[in-house]
């Protein structure tokens, strides 16, 4: 018994696989080097001016790209720009809509403050239609309430054949919403239900996925937030092409995504 | 699933070939996917220098390895993550398996990776009667027929519309269909209610950032969005080499990846995971493990012929435009990794000796470099290999190949750099020829040790007069 103990394999230490590594590098430990960037070239710098002096007129050339971006990736862009007509939208679309999984009809959103500004628990037309927010869990509560408020937020989202999010940034060239997690904000909105609606202000839309990862780094106010523990960049709905490679969307993430953008001039 | 059986290339190449379903299937696949590729290359915002810079990003990054996983850890850990390291294959799966047994797991949700194939991964946790789903639909195919992967992205192209209705009928009970977008309705349908009640989600890493400590999973389906946000657990496994140091660099490479995997601007779901859920965020997994796995890739790294490698992000673009693969497909290769990657990976990592057809198979035609979307250059890598197998390398445990091929090749060079010998031996060939079996004006049967040459395929005949002869006789005419 002492012997089978004894060869038992023993698991290798941080110490020991980086060892190697550095040893394989041919230098017995690892050096001090200079990969990691801490200033901004003077292009990403250029870049971050950019993004920050743009005017709503210079952001209206982005609309028209994301329109034509969105056939192509299948991703339902609508026309509406103010409030009232993205919510007259929005709830068009729960109403006509199908649940794909059963024939009950719910709806659930994050706590966000554009969200709650569209006012969605108020429209008399889906008061059949039960309306879920992703609350606020207080990092406070104890262990069991974290765990039932955790437990309901997932019913609630496998509930709903809609889910309504917001965005941190929507990239105009390739359609692409990025999204942090932050409390209030369960990203299993935008993966779980069916349909997907996305909701975004016009002054957080940007040109390029080089400018979403400039910002991302050299951005103050993001550099303090960081990338969080999680964080999604989505263009387009769920797809595959695993069968013959004929496109079909619906794979296992949302089957339709629909993305509205809300006017600067409200 | 795949098994690791180079020496079988061979065989199972030859009857590939001779598949017409699979042939249809590879030429639709590569009429498709290469030049769709070619054509994002071309035309790039930043020009075709971006693909040599990131190709520097990303040696920059191998040079430095050690360096990076040591933030990236330490990072990872700052988040609230677990890191593992595996010296090898049987390592990373002990440390998933007592994992997934310490946590009372039952079901597994799986998104693709192909260092999960690498180790054995799937084979191991069911032994434990755990459950385990492979949940991109051409993996859930594959898993449900028992077979291997033709290509890294697109495992399986193979399978008609017609077999995977059949397939579903027999393991679904669904009503039989040929309608791929009902067909996949039925997978998702299956999967969903996994995805639902599993306990456990595994996924494999495309690029982890080191300054951000995070790793990086992209997918068109959902599906590793999905296997990791329900589970409790997300475990990660991550090829120690799969990192890059800043996030600006990684943008380039992601992009460039998405270009070489599916001719995409960038993957439908690109996801950050840097740790578990924060207690207050509503969803999310508790707990997040990173298991780093070595598995013969510091020996790769030590080997200055075949670093190079190790930049390798396995899109499968080479697959795309290689005409070996094109014909034989990826189950020929007899190794997770397949086609001109494939046929340098495989050996480097499984041995070399076993896996020699696989790199005498590529012709060094060079079309895969100049698919790769970070210039990876493996035709150099494959005449490293040849060179290696022909000549031994203890250091790789090499056997040279046989004397007698050896002392061939030595002749040869002797009788061509002697203008005299070799022509004389010219002229004899020119008799001798006529009396070997022909087809068709070519001869179809050369006399041993030859006969490999003209196993599958007929040796033209050698001209009546040589090129030199030729070109004498003509300035001959002109003078007179």
């Amino acid at each position: 018994m002492e012997r089978e103990k004894g060869e038992k394999r023993l698991m290798t230490t941080q110490k020991e696989f980086i060892q190697d590594i550095s040893t394989a590098l041919g230098r017995p430990t690892p050096v001090s080097v200079d990969v990691f960037t801490v200033a901004p070239t003077t292009a990403e710098q250029d870049i971050l001016k950019a993004v920050r002096q743009r005017s709503s007129g210079e952001r209206q050339p982005f609309i028209k790209t994301l329109q034509e971006v969105s056939v192509p990736l299948h991703l339902d862009f609508h026309p509406e720009r103010s409030l009232e007509d993205i919510r007259q939208a929005i709830i068009t679309l729960i109403l006509e809509k199908d649940p794909e999984w059963g024939t009950k009809k719910s709806v659930v959103r994050w706590d966000h403050p554009l969200l709650n500004s569209l006012n969605l628990e108020a429209a008399a037309e889906l008061k059949d239609i039960p309306l879920y927010i992703t609350n606020h869990v207080a990092a406070t509560s104890s262990a069991d309430d974290l765990q039932a408020q955790r437990q309901q937020t997932r019913k609630e989202v496998e509930a709903s054949f809609i889910g309504i999010t917001s965005a941190d940034y929507c990239i105009a060239a390739t359609a692409t919403l990025a999204m942090k997690t932050r409390p209030g904000q369960a990203r299993s909105v935008s993966l779980v239900p069916s349909i997907h609606v996305a909701v975004v202000e016009e002054s957080r839309l940007l040109a390029t996925l080089k400018e979403l990862y400039t910002l991302l780094k050299w951005d103050e106010a993001e550099q303090a937030e960081g990338l969080t523990n999680n964080l999604s960049l989505i263009s387009g709905p769920s797809k595959t092409g695993d069968i013959e490679l004929v496109m079909v969307h619906g794979a296992h993430g949302p089957r339709e995504l629909h993305l509205f953008v809300v006017s600067d001039h409200r | 699933m795949s098994t690791i059986a180079p020496e079988k290339y061979k065989e199972n190449a030859s009857k590939n070939i001779a598949d017409p379903v699979l042939q249809k299937a590879l030429s639709g696949l590569q009429e498709r996917l290469g030049p769709a590729t070619e054509n994002l290359y071309n035309s790039l915002p930043e020009g075709h220098k971006m693909r040599t810079e990131a190709h520097q990003f990303r040696r920059k990054a191998i040079d430095n390895l050690d360096v990076l996983l040591s933030t990236l850890v330490d990072k990872v850990r700052g988040h609230g993550g677990i890191v593992h390291f595996a010296k090898t294959a049987e390592e990373a799966v002990e440390i998933c398996k007592k994992i997934a047994l310490d946590n009372d797991v039952k079901t597994v949700v799986k998104g693709k990776s192909m260092v999960t194939e690498e180790v054995g991964l799937n084979l191991a946790l069911e032994k434990e009667g755990i459950e385990v789903y492979e949940t991109d639909l051409g993996e859930y195919i594959l898993q449900l027929s028992g077979e291997a992967p033709t290509h890294i992205v697109a495992p399986a192209i193979h399978k008609t519309r017609r077999e995977v209705a059949e397939l579903f009928t027999e393991k679904l009970g669904t009503p039989y269909t040929e309608d791929p977008p009902i067909l996949t309705r039925y997978a998702r349908k299956a999967l969903r209610e996994k995805f639902l009640k599993a306990d456990m989600g595994i996924s494999g890493c495309n690029l982890a950032c080191a300054e951000t400590g995070h790793i990086v999973t992209v997918s068109n389906e959902g599906n590793i969005r999905m296997s990791t946000t329900l589970p409790k657990i997300h475990v990660a496994f991550m090829g120690m080499e799969r990192i890059v140091a800043n996030l600006e660099e990684q943008q380039s490479i992601l992009r460039l990846m998405s270009m070489g995997a599916a001719a995409q601007e960038i993957g439908g779901y690109v996801s950050y995971v840097g740790g578990p859920a924060e207690v207050d965020h509503g969803d999310g997994p508790q707990e997040f493990h990173l298991i780093i796995i070595d598995n013969g890739r510091s020996k790769i790294l030590a080997d200055p012929e075949f670093r190079e490698m190790l930049c390798c992000i396995r899109c499968g673009a080479c697959l795309n435009v290689c005409p070996v693969y094109g014909k034989i497909g990826g189950q020929a290769y007899g190794s997770p990794y397949c086609g001109p990657v494939g046929a340098v990976v495989t050996p480097l990592l499984f041995g070399i000796n076993n896996s020699a057809d696989l790199c005498a198979g590529e012709t060094l035609c060079g079309a895969c470099k100049q698919a790769c979307p970070l210039e990876i250059n493996l035709p150099r890598m494959l005449l490293a290999l040849r060179s290696k197998l022909s000549e031994g390398d203890p250091d790789w445990d090499v056997q040279p190949k046989s004397k007698g091929e050896n002392l061939i090749f030595a002749s040869w060079q002797r009788f061509n750099s002697n203008r005299k010998v070799y022509d004389l031996l010219l002229g004899l060939m020119r008799v001798l020829q006529h009396l070997l079996p022909a087809k068709q004006g070519m001869i179809s049967r050369l006399p041993w040790p030859l006969s490999g040459w003209t196993a599958n395929r007929n040796m033209k005949k050698l001209a009546p007069k040589t090129f030199m002869q030729q070109w004498r006789e003509k300035k001959e005419k002109k003078g007179s």
